[in-house]
């Protein structure tokens, strides 16, 4: 297997110089969870200004596109509406690399160039990533049940660089 | 006949190993796929997603975390008789099994329109998910068998149910399934695929059809139909996660029901997922 870049959270801007569209990466470190219903309220309070409410610091995060339940994490697929679209405004507000799978659109891989953020994909292998993660706590809309924001400690979760620097793994 | 609690008990089991575990010929399919994959990036995942069942098998723990929504199929002898009471049985089976597995607590309360828009909020119950309904259907063994095959949202979100105009020629009708099949796999991110394909006169019949289908398919026996619409597809370059390859699907299940005489076939087709059809099988006849 090729050589695979070790990743811990908090990201630093000259992580994110260094990634290219098909790098295989590990991660460790805390990464938070959300999906389709948490996803639009975080992007509301950084619209409103309000994301010092919020019990967790985008700056250099990783946002993984999961529901964290008994059955574990995996990834749903990040083109969905309102999954896609907190991308963008998510990357402006600090987040550094956006965890999911399936292609995204091209304005979107535009956009994550633009805020100095990438996209990876992460196989759906629930089984191992429960091995891989330590901890897990819930930050924020409680009432979403599943879908609310989570933090999680992990240990080298497997991903693929799917988007960087405007370039989309799809398209090539 | 087994009594309620037997039957509770080993549809509980069922459930849980459908949801945790390969079964042999589809270990087998991963096995001749990562041998003959040309692109190292989509051979990790193939290996990645066996070793995560390997995992799973060993925990009994789910496959994926959208643990899927139970999806059954009956089949009945002719010298067997199923009873309101054995249907009872089998749903208290399946809100055991998912509570085991664990499922996904993904079951939206409140009424029809909470349950729409999901205002009403989440059963925090595995066993809240109900099961669809049971489909029954004769078989020639003197049994009572259940299957059950657990369906994630990725491959509902992808699936198409529609008409084809034949042209009095088949080839038309495999031709609109590759298309179809083209646009599912790539968009749906979680690739290897089973082509899942019901042919029937509506859409109920064709979808219950595809569900048959996934029941008696085998990755090791493929009709030519089915290793035609397989070929094409993975000619397409998709592969693994869509990360390119020769593996975008594994194989394909289609069964043909019978037709009307119409210029017009319902096809129904379902892009399973890398786990899919997540399926396991218990006799309920002693």
């Amino acid at each position: 297997m090729e050589q695979v870049i070790e990743i811990t959270t908090p990201i630093a801007d000259e992580v994110i110089d260094g990634l290219q569209v098909g790098d295989m990466v590990y991660l460790s470190g805390e990464i938070l969870c959300g999906r389709d219903g948490v996803l639009p309220k975080i992007v509301k309070m950084a619209e409103e200004g309000r994301l010092d409410e919020l019990n967790a610091n985008l700056t250099g995060s990783v946002i993984f596109h999961t529901a964290v339940s008994p059955a574990g994490v995996g990834p749903t697929s990040s083109n969905k509406l309102e999954i896609e679209a907190s991308i963008a405004p998510l990357s402006q507000a600090g987040v550094k690399l956006h965890l999911g799978k399936g292609a995204i659109h091209p304005e979107t891989v535009q956009a994550l160039d633009q805020y100095h953020a990438v996209y990876a994909i992460i196989p759906p292998v629930t089984a191992l990533l429960g091995a891989k993660t330590s901890e897990q706590e819930l930050v924020a809309f409680p009432e979403l049940g599943m879908e609310a924001l989570y933090r999680l400690k992990v240990d080298r979760y497997p991903a693929i660089i799917g988007a960087a620097h405007g370039r989309s793994i799809y398209d090539e | 006949m087994m009594n309620d609690a037997q039957i509770i008990e080993k549809v509980r089991d069922t459930l849980v190993a459908a949801g945790s575990t390969f079964r042999d010929d589809k270990k087998n399919a991963y096995c001749r796929a990562i041998a003959t994959e040309s692109n190292p990036k989509a051979k990790w995942v193939l290996e990645t997603i066996l070793q995560n069942a390997q995992a799973a098998e060993q925990q009994r723990s789910p496959l994926c975390d959208d643990s899927g929504i139970p999806h059954l199929l009956l089949e009945v002898g002719e010298n067997q008789a199923v009873t309101g009471r054995m249907l009872a049985a089998i749903k208290e089976g399946v809100a055991q099994g998912l509570r085991a597995l664990p499922g996904r607590p993904m079951g939206i309360m409140g009424d029809d329109s909470h349950r729409i828009d999901q205002s009403g909020g989440l059963n925090p119950d595995s066993a809240g998910v109900e099961p669809s309904p049971i489909l029954i259907r004769q078989t020639d063994e003197d049994v009572i068998r259940l299957h059950i095959m657990m369906f994630g949202g990725g491959p509902a979100i992808r699936a198409k149910t529609y008409r084809v105009f034949h042209k009095h020629n088949t080839q038309v009708v495999l031709d609109e399934i590759v298309d179809w099949a083209k646009e599912a796999v790539g968009l749906l991110g979680c690739s290897p695929c089973t082509l899942a394909v019901g042919i029937g006169r509506s859409h109920f019949e064709a979808s219950s059809l595809m569900l048959q289908a996934l029941a008696d398919g085998s990755y090791d026996k493929q009709s030519e139909m089915e290793a035609e619409i397989t070929r094409r597809v993975n000619q397409s370059n998709i592969g693994p996660l869509g990360l390119h390859g020769d593996t975008s699907v594994l194989a394909t299940f289609m069964k043909v029901g019978p037709q009307r005489a119409s210029g017009v076939r319902i096809v129904c087709l379902r892009p399973c997922c890398c786990f899919e059809p997540r399926i396991w099988s218990a006799t309920l006849s002693e």
